[in-house]
């Protein structure tokens, strides 16, 4: 896959990561750290989660630096999809349901489809994704958006947008095969 | 081995990497998904499709003592033994070269000493050998001049490889000398050869693509190795 600048560069970093080099390493971590504590602070809610996940994420980074070349992925993807996996895995531990059942929190959550993408001129991918996303019913969207950027499981997306639980499911599994139409079809 | 019905790979790879499929379910996907090669290339795709999403999130900047957390809990990745990229890091490899030196010094006293128009001895020499122990290539370099790489016995034609030659110091971490030919003797010349050479105690070729190794540390596999000894000047 062609990367861009950035994206070289911090392949760059992985590579010479994974070979030991910890300014690489720090250097690595200096570039996306603020991304993707963003990332995972969205889906935990709380900032000692974010912190715990994205320590947990950069030790793993490291030991599987090396695995990176065989990944096939954008670095930033690569690094995000760990940060995100483990931000749902910590979610799912803490058991987060019961903490805020119908909750203060809940009522702020952001929908994502509604704001504008903030550097969708940096990476031709994420203005694919924003395009096909734009290309959904807005319930679809929504669901997928909720899901995505702030790690809802489908009961919480039920309670959240007030639907039943079935009508919530079909939203999200129709919503993405059309994203896969619409990937696969600008791919 | 139990495998996940293809009809399923997609609508489970979409949730798995959404979000949505959670709990047990989660972990057997997980499970699913090491096993089955065809099912984790699904899965890079749907990461491939998502997660550029996740660019919109505004950036939120982290407590420092997050870094001095991971700072801490890190391996250096020559402690520890690891198959896949072995030969650079493990402990192995270092024995391996250990063992290396008793045929390093009969060979290497007999190359200097039957070459002809050899007036000086070298400032260093290693004398490289593959893990069977079979001896292919001296290195040494005279006091200011060249690397000089000499070819005890020649290696296979390589057709998509590369030879790549590293200096290895004391910390472990390679520094290439560059790409050098598989079928003849040749010299490396570089401006800042002694710098590179500094503290160096082995010298390893790996065999790298065409052009050399990509990432700027060695990335194929260590074909033969030795250590470095150093002469006084005479």
């Amino acid at each position: 896959m062609a990367l861009d600048e950035r994206q070289a560069e911090l392949a760059d970093l992985l590579a010479r990561s994974g070979l030991g080099d910890r300014a690489a390493f720090e250097a690595l971590y200096n570039a996306t750290r603020s991304k993707l504590f963003a990332v995972s602070l969205r889906i935990v809610r709380e900032r000692q989660l974010a912190e715990e996940v994205l320590q947990d994420s950069f030790v793993s980074i490291w030991n599987h630096a090396s695995d990176y070349a065989r990944a096939m992925s954008a670095p930033t993807t690569w690094m995000t999809a760990i940060v995100r996996n483990r931000s749902l895995d910590i979610v799912r531990r803490g058991g987060r349901e019961e903490s805020d059942p119908e909750g203060e929190k809940s009522a702020a959550l952001v929908d994502e489809s509604a704001t504008p993408a903030l550097d969708v001129e940096r990476r031709a991918q994420a203005h694919v994704i924003a395009e096909c996303m734009k290309g959904l019913e807005p319930d679809q969207r929504q669901s997928i958006a909720l899901a995505f950027f702030h790690g809802l499981t489908h009961s919480e997306l039920a309670a959240h947008l007030h639907r039943p639980l079935g009508t919530v499911k079909t939203h999200i599994r129709r919503g993405l095969a059309r994203l896969k139409d619409c990937l696969e079809r600008r791919a | 081995m139990r495998r996940l019905v293809p009809a399923l790979h997609h609508p489970l790879a979409a949730g798995y990497v959404l979000g949505t499929l959670r709990g047990r379910a989660r972990a057997r996907f997980e499970a699913f998904a090491q096993d089955d090669r065809a099912l984790a290339a699904v899965v890079v795709q749907w990461e491939d499709f998502l997660t550029p999403l996740a660019d919109r999130v505004p950036p939120v900047e982290p407590p420092a003592r997050v870094w001095r957390a991971i700072a801490a809990r890190l391996v250096p990745h020559n402690a520890r033994e690891e198959p896949a990229r072995g030969l650079w890091s493990s402990l192995s490899f270092w024995r391996f070269l250990g063992s290396g030196m008793a045929v390093a010094a009969t060979v290497l006293l007999a190359l200097v000493l039957l070459r002809p128009g050899t007036p000086l001895a070298p400032e260093l020499v290693a004398v490289l050998s593959t893990p069977d122990k079979e001896v292919k290539m001296v290195v040494e370099k005279m006091h200011e001049g060249a690397l000089f790489v000499h070819l005890v016995k020649p290696w296979a034609s390589m057709d998509a490889a590369d030879l790549e030659l590293w200096v290895i110091p004391a910390d472990g971490k390679p520094r290439s000398l560059g790409v050098v030919p598989y079928d003849r003797d040749s010299n490396v010349r570089r401006v800042n050869l002694d710098a590179t050479l500094e503290g160096g105690v082995a010298f390893a070729i790996s065999q790298e693509p065409r052009g050399g190794s990509p990432t700027g540390g060695p990335t194929g596999p260590v074909l033969c190795s030795g250590a470095i000894t150093r002469t006084k000047r005479a």
